[in-house]
């Protein structure tokens, strides 16, 4: 007790000098969900580079991230610098919220350090650059490779395929009556659209903005009812299953099949070692699609001192740095030095995501994203699978959204 | 006074004395409340103001310089949006079961409570526990509780042969609305219980006697000792907790976030979405502007009915 009094007496001091000398704050807004948070070895090995400027990296719960960036941006009090995404560009553009940072970025020595392409992927639509990639994902199939041989079943290429595999693998395996395991975990809630966008988004005829109302993609959409309300291989509780609800079943070993990312590789392999596996999604109706998952650093435009913004944004984007955020993440670095030395995820989960990179897209660069993310969505496709609208009306409010 | 006391040696001295003296009383007052009544009016009734006057405009929070005066618009469109029946009805059911649901156990409770039984301290302690707890702490046991894979509840109903299957309680749009209602019940039930019991306490046993000795049965002195005994309390807790129930929307937000669908959409969390998430501002500002005029109306209604039967 009396240890720990000191301690954050001496820290204290610390602090309070720290503050005396330094000449600038850049206050910093992220969100981890790991516990084990590395952010204040990346803060004070880049104070001791930078005595003049003083970090105060501040932990914003993800589910309310977004909404509470809007409303400091609004009120007065945003952060210096933060961690955005590219669905979040447009309406932070409109805003007036960001720096263009293109210039920092070409006459930065990192640059050539970062990964083909990721800079252009976070461009925005004016042509200028806002953002500068941090970490990155792709998504993909989880399955249960010991359910698949057990059944003598392939991992599915196609949408056919795999509802013949997710039906197969929805199972009574104790005789009691119930449903032990299902064949795929769905997200129907916030945050499930890149799981309906894999069976939907991908077939041809079929795009989220422009004709969304396409016999190819009403196709899609039917898919993913179907497979709810005709074939069952959803748990029951689907329409509501967030992130912790789908991950936490499929780990459980309640359901055989999930998309997710390399972020929840490492806690899958703790429950189920050798008996998880990674495919890319299936092909539907002629194409493929899955969610490029992107994270990038931005430095606001109310930052007072955006030189500083800007070093520690870069910093945490250099190699060994970014190496180090993404241990906390569970994602992928951005940079070529720490991708080629990358050991944190098993091999067949990497490869998964490279497998997967070529037909890996985002959700179009536009203001009515984020509703779409937030509320339209989510809304519509708990409706249709709980039966109250159409597959052709979850559709339509989509193009409604998107035609406003 | 006693300085008053002192000072006052002249006849005029002490009238002015008096007079400061009066004066000081008459401010005394209004300078003790005026923090209060400060603090109130700048935290209360100026966002009040201000939400009143946002709804009167399109403003969206990541367009801040469009602020659009456009009249009643917004009410318009909310008159015509299905979204906003759909939570009005909910909420008159969320209102009109859980609040007499409450009351019926809150008074069964009361009176079994005023019972002599050995260890009746304890089990009152224990009985306000649910009440004790924060909402986001009940609603995630809840979630558990009905959770369909792992539940107690699912577990229990089908062990003793009710159901066949597992039901997905806070899934499925014909249940979820019950579910989250009967966790507020749960919740809010003790409160009623307390409130109750004071008032079942300050009613004298002299009259229960007298009553019993003309040969009133047990309906006939609750009917007519017991109701009107507590009949204070319950309207001024029916009244708060009728307030407290409508505005509360953090156990419907952490349960089912509104889902599936609109199936658990009430207008206060319809508000919040179109104003937090969506940052619709001037739309959540109509909506809550709404709703406060509709609960105005119910609380205005039970007052003067209520009233009445008191006195």
């Amino acid at each position: 007790m009396r240890q720990k009094t000191l301690g954050l007496a001496a820290s204290l001091l610390a602090l309070t000098a720290g503050m005396a000398s330094a000449e600038s704050t850049v206050r910093f807004w992220y969100h981890f969900d790991n516990a084990d948070n590395p952010m204040d070895e990346l803060v004070s090995t880049f104070e001791e580079q930078n005595p003049e400027i003083t970090v105060e990296a501040e932990n914003i719960p993800w589910n309310s991230y977004y909404d509470n960036l809007y409303t400091s941006i609004i009120g007065g009090n945003a952060p210096d610098a933060a961690m955005v995404k590219m669905f979040a560009q447009p309406r932070l553009i409109e805003m007036g919220a960001l720096e263009p940072i293109g210039d920092r970025i070409d006459s930065w020595e990192g640059k050539d350090d970062l990964q083909d392409n990721l800079l252009e992927l976070t461009v925005a639509e004016d042509g200028s650059s806002y953002y500068l990639p941090v970490q990155y994902v792709v998504l993909y199939m989880y399955y249960r490779p010991d359910m698949f041989e057990e059944l003598g079943l392939e991992v599915p290429q196609t949408c056919e395929e795999f509802r013949e595999a997710a039906n197969a693998l929805t199972r009574d395996t104790d005789d009691d009556g119930q449903t032990d395991v299902y064949g795929f975990g769905f997200r129907g809630g916030k945050g499930g659209h890149d799981h309906w966008a894999s069976f939907t988004l991908g077939r041809e005829g079929a795009d989220l903005t422009d004709n969304i109302e396409s016999e190819a993609a009403v196709a899609g959409t039917q898919f993913v009812v179907d497979l709810f309300r005709e074939d069952g291989v959803f748990p029951p509780s689907a329409p509501n299953d967030g992130f912790q609800e789908t991950i936490g079943a499929f780990k459980a070993g309640k359901t055989a099949m999930t998309i997710h990312h390399i972020g929840s590789a490492n806690g899958m392999v703790e429950a189920l070692g050798d008996k998880v596996s990674a495919a890319p999604v299936p092909e539907c109706g002629g194409g493929r699609w899955t969610a490029y998952g992107d994270e990038s650093t931005a430095v606001m435009s109310s930052a007072e001192d955006k030189d500083a913004a800007w070093k520690w944004i870069s910093f945490l984007s250099e190699a060994g740095n970014n190496a180090l955020f993404n241990e906390a993440t569970g994602q992928l670095p951005v940079t070529k030095t720490d991708r080629d030395e990358w050991s944190l995820h098993p091999k067949r989960f990497v490869e998964a995501t490279a497998e997967s990179l070529p037909f890996a897209n985002l959700l179009p660069n536009r203001p009515e994203t984020s509703d779409f993310v937030n509320t339209v969505w989510p809304v519509a496709m708990q409706r249709a699978l709980t039966g109250e609208i159409t597959a052709e009306e979850m559709n339509a409010e989509i193009a409604e959204l998107y035609s406003e | 006074m006693t300085a008053q006391d002192h000072s006052a040696t002249g006849p005029a001295r002490a009238e002015a004395g008096t007079g400061r003296h009066k004066l000081g009383r008459r401010v005394l007052p209004y300078a003790m409340l005026s923090p209060a009544v400060i603090v109130t009016l700048a935290i209360v009734f100026f966002p009040m103001l201000q939400t009143a006057w946002m709804s009167l405009h399109e403003y969206v929070l990541f367009r801040p310089d469009d602020f659009t005066f456009i009249g009643f618009e917004n009410f318009v469109t909310a008159f015509n949006d299905e979204v906003f029946w759909i939570s009005l009805w909910h909420t008159i059911i969320w209102i009109g079961i859980t609040i007499p649901a409450q009351v019926l156990l809150g008074l069964v409770t009361a009176l079994l409570l005023n019972q002599e039984f050995p260890w009746r301290p304890v089990a009152r302690a224990l009985i306000i526990i649910p009440w004790a707890l924060p909402s986001v702490v009940i609603a995630l046991m809840w979630v558990w509780i009905y959770d369909s894979n792992y539940g107690v509840l699912n577990d229990f109903l089908l062990r003793l042969g009710l159901i066949e299957q597992a039901v997905p309680w806070l899934a499925n749009p014909d249940t979820a609305l019950g579910a989250i209602i009967l966790t507020l019940t749960w919740q809010g039930f003790p409160f009623f219980a307390v409130m109750i019991l004071a008032g079942l306490q300050s009613i004298p046993k002299s009259y229960y006697e007298a009553a019993s000795l003309d040969g009133a049965s047990t309906w006939q002195q609750f009917r007519y000792i017991t109701l009107p005994g507590i009949s204070g309390v319950l309207v001024t807790s029916v009244l708060l907790r009728t307030i407290w129930v409508a505005n509360s929307f953090d156990v419907i937000f952490v349960m089912t976030g509104g889902g599936p669908g609109y199936a658990t959409y009430t207008l206060p969390l319809y508000a919040f979405v179109k104003a937090r998430t969506n940052l619709d501002f001037g739309y959540g500002s109509a909506l809550a502007v709404l709703f406060t005029m509709l609960l105005m109306v119910i609380v205005l209604l039970y007052l003067r009915r209520t009233g009445k039967a008191v006195e």
